[in-house]
């Protein structure tokens, strides 16, 4: 393969290095009131980069061996590239109004870029050395992007707890890949390791092996916010500025949950019994948890991050089931979730710009007291996160009903009742705090008659989300096929 | 056209929502808004019911309008009806708008309460209409969020507990259906979620446990939104608290879709239970029985008038669990008959409601008294509504509940006499109330209420007449009902 076939392959990313180097060039020449123009141009990249992925057609790329085998170009990494970029892109056009007038806006953009290379990279690896650069790609630009507002101290806590909680975890996974590395005898392409993996099963059975995959499970637990590795998760999104929260839980989260399709499911099939019972169990206590410490939470974004604590939960049962259909309806939650949550926040983040320009020493903006009687005071921001609630609680017809409705089923179909009745009393009971928040919202009197004019950009993303959401809720058929033709990738 | 009325009759309201929410500002072009569209399905839904032909077999449908949508799943958009569905449409269509002209005054964000009542109207026409399990859920779900904010914007005092109760409740009754569902389809293996290609594969499915398991779990989806004792709870908090056109619809077609559920969904099954047929007819029937006496007792204690329509709503809902346990062809169309009338004479009793805490303020019977003083009008339209709950013959009420204790009478003769002893108390408590709060001597306390207003009294008018008529001459109505029922298999004929 020759660089210039290469460069077109992986012109996605080529495009969004191309555009952070841009970024950051450009910037050092802009005064601070014309650097609103850098974030039309990461728009214009994100908004490329997405076509080129789209154009490409989705449903039969298969490309391997490409880069000494560490990458490849399949349906399941356009998928999550094509999520990644949507959500970095919705993320971008809300930062547009958000920090208009910040001086450090081409650092902004450029580690959004960066960490949705990363983010990429993760999505095509098919090496696990490929994979871990990735992941700290995507990592090391989150961790500066959730301490951004850096004169804020809970933008700070959440930054340093994401930074230590994300080195170690990392330290972790590269702790358990490096056993592995070793015990295959110098092993990384993945599909190599499940072949070699499954001649030698006894190899993961021994103690060495057990200690690898605990490593490994802890690793992902963390940046999957499993319960119980999942305690940074509500302290960050709850610090971190609301749109970075939005990357964060949609973004960066759902890269761990590529790469653990990839690795656990094609690696550890040698012991299926086993891990499906851990994950069973991390499963039920994720979804319950989250769940349930939602009920009581006052903070919209701190109740948001739970309820990505409680979404984690479900994802992972597809972990358990390893099915065909499991793993279609987890990479399909993926991709509606990175539209509902990134929704959620955004709208979150527009009402808290809002009200802080109205006073601009207003305190904990997302505060439950804030929603009340939003809707006479902004019926289109009200309507709009009424959906993303309705879509998180899987209310039909909205993406989250379908997948959930995908996931449930297949999870069924594998034969574990007792999981669906838990998904299934969980998703009942996460009602309670969604529709708390539209009470808030549609019942209460406002706090002031003040209509509240939803800025330009912020309107634009959420609309973009809203469209994913209803898109996938309404024409989920090529959706579903995409996911399946994903999921088909991994040969169950 | 005819191959889409159904999709017309299901979306106009829905756009008619749309329109009232966004671009009615006011008062007046909210309420002509929703008029127009719930009034444009009443008419095209009388078209399709001139034009509907009875005497198709089983798992036959009419003005069917199918287009694959899932095909992967087997998921398509798939509407039709047939004689079971049929009159419950009509019923549907009637009510809506009379609904809304009976709430013409509303003052608080009218268009934001018109845009709900008319999704709603199209939530339930979905039910009625659907037959895809996936579309059918989908609507099931829908009628749950208008409801749940008529309730918690223009409910009563204790409004939050009572919507969320709703919502929560009703939506695990869901949850466990889709379970049924799930199971329905897997273990029939046909790979498509179509209803009546399900029901017909429901005997092939080899394990007679597989086969009660997936039928229970679709009888407690469809027994709680009845709802039946013990899963009653829900109701009568949410009638108290909602305001009353969300008590007519809830009463008058919300519940007719566990109703209807049994009849599209369940009596097509009994065949295919085997040995636990026996089992599941003693649990309807018992469940039945117990609805009726228990909620017919509850209303005779109750304080306040609205709650004692809501306890009768639940023991009427106890008729057509009788009817569809007893399962003869006279018990079944009695029972669909009964869903049919009790859905025109609860919105009467609910508006009648209505109008007494509208004027003097308070629901309470023994704050009451001698009404029939100074509202004459009301007076009478709600004698006839009172009348026709508690059976009087030559109205619907009557003939509905004769042929459900008749046809019972056949097949399951102790709970039919048991289920009578409710018929004494149910007169009882209709009549106390109707004595207590309408006649006797005026409380001077209530002020000076007036009588009702024209927007007011032309519903309650009609609906009276439509009960009255249905009651003489139950007519095609019932001549559908009466076939639906006979082609069921395995019915007592």
């Amino acid at each position: 393969m020759n660089y210039i076939e290469l460069a077109s392959q992986f012109a996605p990313e080529l495009i969004l290095t191309i555009g952070a180097l841009a970024i950051m060039m450009i910037g050092l020449f802009l005064a601070t009131s014309q650097k609103k123009v850098l974030g039309y141009l990461a728009t214009i990249f994100l908004a490329v980069a997405s076509l080129v992925i789209v154009s490409r057609g989705i449903y039969d790329l298969q490309m391997d061996g490409i880069l000494a085998d560490s990458l490849t170009i399949d349906p399941m990494s356009q998928f999550f590239k094509l999520t990644f970029l949507l959500v970095s892109l919705i993320v971008v056009i809300a930062s547009i109004r958000e920090y208009d007038g910040h001086s450090n806006q081409d650092e902004y953009y450029t580690l959004i870029l960066l960490g949705t290379i990363g983010m990429m990279v993760v999505a095509s690896a098919i090496d696990i050395v490929t994979m871990f650069i990735g992941f700290e790609l995507a990592s090391l630009s989150t961790y500066a992007l959730a301490g951004f507002n850096k004169k804020d101290p809970n933008s700070m806590e959440a930054a340093v707890k994401y930074f230590i909680i994300g080195a170690l975890s990392s330290t972790l996974l590269l702790f358990g890949l490096s056993y592995i590395y070793g015990m295959s005898g110098g092993l990384t392409n993945i599909s190599e390791l499940a072949v070699f993996f499954n001649a030698n099963p006894a190899v993961l059975q021994s103690p060495m092996g057990i200690v690898a995959l605990m490593l490994i499970v802890a690793g992902f637990g963390f940046k999957m916010a499993l319960v119980p590795f999942h305690m940074w998760a509500p302290d960050t999104y709850q610090g971190a500025p609301t749109v970075i929260s939005a990357l964060l839980a949609a973004g960066s989260k759902k890269m761990a949950f590529v790469a653990a399709f990839r690795i656990l499911l094609i690696a550890m099939i040698a012991i299926k019994i086993d891990i499906a019972m851990v994950f069973m169990i991390l499963a039920i206590i994720t979804m319950t948890l989250g769940n349930v410490v939602a009920l009581s939470q006052r903070s919209l974004k701190r109740m948001l991050a739970y309820s990505s604590v409680a979404q984690a939960g479900y994802i992972s049962m597809v972990f358990v089931v390893m099915s065909p259909e499991a793993l279609t309806g987890g990479i399909l939650y993926v991709m509606s979730h990175a539209f509902m949550k990134t929704g959620a926040f955004i709208a979150v983040a527009a009402l808290g710009y809002m009200l802080l320009k109205e006073n601009s020493n207003a305190k904990d903006v997302d505060h439950l007291d804030n929603f009340a009687g939003l809707g006479k005071r902004s019926p289109f921001l009200a309507f709009s996160i009424m959906i993303f609630l309705f879509a998180l609680a899987g209310i039909p017809p909205t993406a989250g009903f379908v997948s959930k409705f995908i996931l449930f089923y297949s999870v069924l179909k594998g034969g574990f009742l007792l999981l669906v009745i838990f998904a299934i009393l969980n998703s009942a009971l996460s009602l309670y705090y969604y529709a708390r928040v539209v009470k808030y919202m549609y019942v209460l009197p406002p706090s002031s008659d003040e209509k509240l004019k939803v800025p330009g950009a912020y309107a634009l993303a959420i609309l973009l989300a809203i469209i994913g959401v209803l898109a996938i809720g309404i024409v989920p058929e090529p959706f579903v096929n995409w996911a399946a033709s994903a999921a088909n990738v991994l040969g169950l | 056209m005819m191959d889409y009325v159904l999709s017309l009759i299901l979306f106009i309201p829905l756009i008619g929502a749309a329109l009232t929410l966004l671009f009615a500002k006011s008062r007046e072009s909210a309420r002509i808004v929703a008029l127009t569209a719930s009034a444009i399905s009443f008419v095209l839904t009388i078209m399709i019911y001139l034009q509907f032909k009875s005497g198709l077999a089983f798992l036959e449908f009419q003005f069917i309008d199918k287009i694959p949508w899932m095909s992967s799943m087997g998921i398509s958009y798939y509407l039709g009806v047939d004689g079971v569905s049929m009159p419950l449409i009509l019923l549907n269509a009637i009510l809506c708008p009379l609904t809304i002209i009976y709430v013409w005054g509303e003052n608080k964000q009218p268009n934001q309460f018109f845009a709900l009542i008319l999704v709603l109207q199209a939530g339930v026409f979905g039910v009625f209409m659907a037959l895809d399990f996936f579309l059918f859920y989908i609507f099931w779900e829908l009628t749950l969020i208008p409801l749940y904010f008529l309730i918690s914007i223009w409910g009563g005092p204790n409004k939050d507990y009572a919507a969320i109760k709703f919502f929560i409740y009703t939506h695990v009754a869901s949850l466990v259906m889709v379970l049924g569902i799930f199971a329905l389809y897997f273990s029939t293996g046909v790979n498509t979620f179509e209803i009546p290609v399900l029901l017909q594969a429901f005997s092939d499915i080899a394990s007679p446990e597989m086969r009660v398991s997936i039928f229970l779990a679709l009888f407690f989806g469809f027994l709680v939104k009845m709802p039946t004792v013990p899963f009653h709870t829900w109701l009568p908090d949410a009638h108290v608290e909602a305001p009353t056109a969300g008590s007519v619809l809830l009463a008058g077609v919300l519940l007719k879709m566990g109703g209807y559920g049994l009849f599209r969904v369940l009596l097509p099954m009994m065949e295919g239970l085997g040995p636990y047929r026996e089992n599941i007819v003693t649990l309807m029937a018992t469940l039945a029985v117990v609805s009726i006496l228990y909620a017919t007792f509850a209303a005779l204690a109750q304080k306040d008038l609205k709650k004692m329509v809501a306890y009768s709503s639940v023991a009427h809902m106890g008729y057509v669990m009788l009817g569809a346990a007893a399962f003869n062809y006279m018990s079944v169309s009695g029972a669909m008959f009964q869903q049919f009338s009790h859905g025109l004479i609860t919105a009467v009793l609910f508006m009648s409601v209505g109008v007494i805490q509208h004027s003097v303020h308070t629901r309470i019977i023994g704050d009451l008294g001698g009404l029939a003083d100074r509202m004459p009008k009301l007076a009478f339209l709600m004698m006839c509504g009172f009348m026709a709950s508690l059976g009087l013959p030559a109205m619907s009420g009557f003939v509905a509940e004769f042929m459900v204790l008749t046809g019972s009478y056949l097949t399951l003769p102790t709970y039919a006499l048991v289920a009578m002893l409710g018929i004494v108390a149910t007169a009882g408590y209709h009549l106390w109330a109707m004595q207590r709060a309408m006649f006797g001597g005026y409380n001077e306390k209530l002020g000076e209420p007036h009588d009702l207003a024209t927007f007011e009294m032309v519903p309650m008018a009609i609906l009276v007449l439509l009960i009255i008529l249905f009651g003489v001459y139950p007519g095609s109505v019932m001549e559908m009902f009466e076939h639906a029922s006979t082609i069921i298999p395995g019915v007592m004929i």
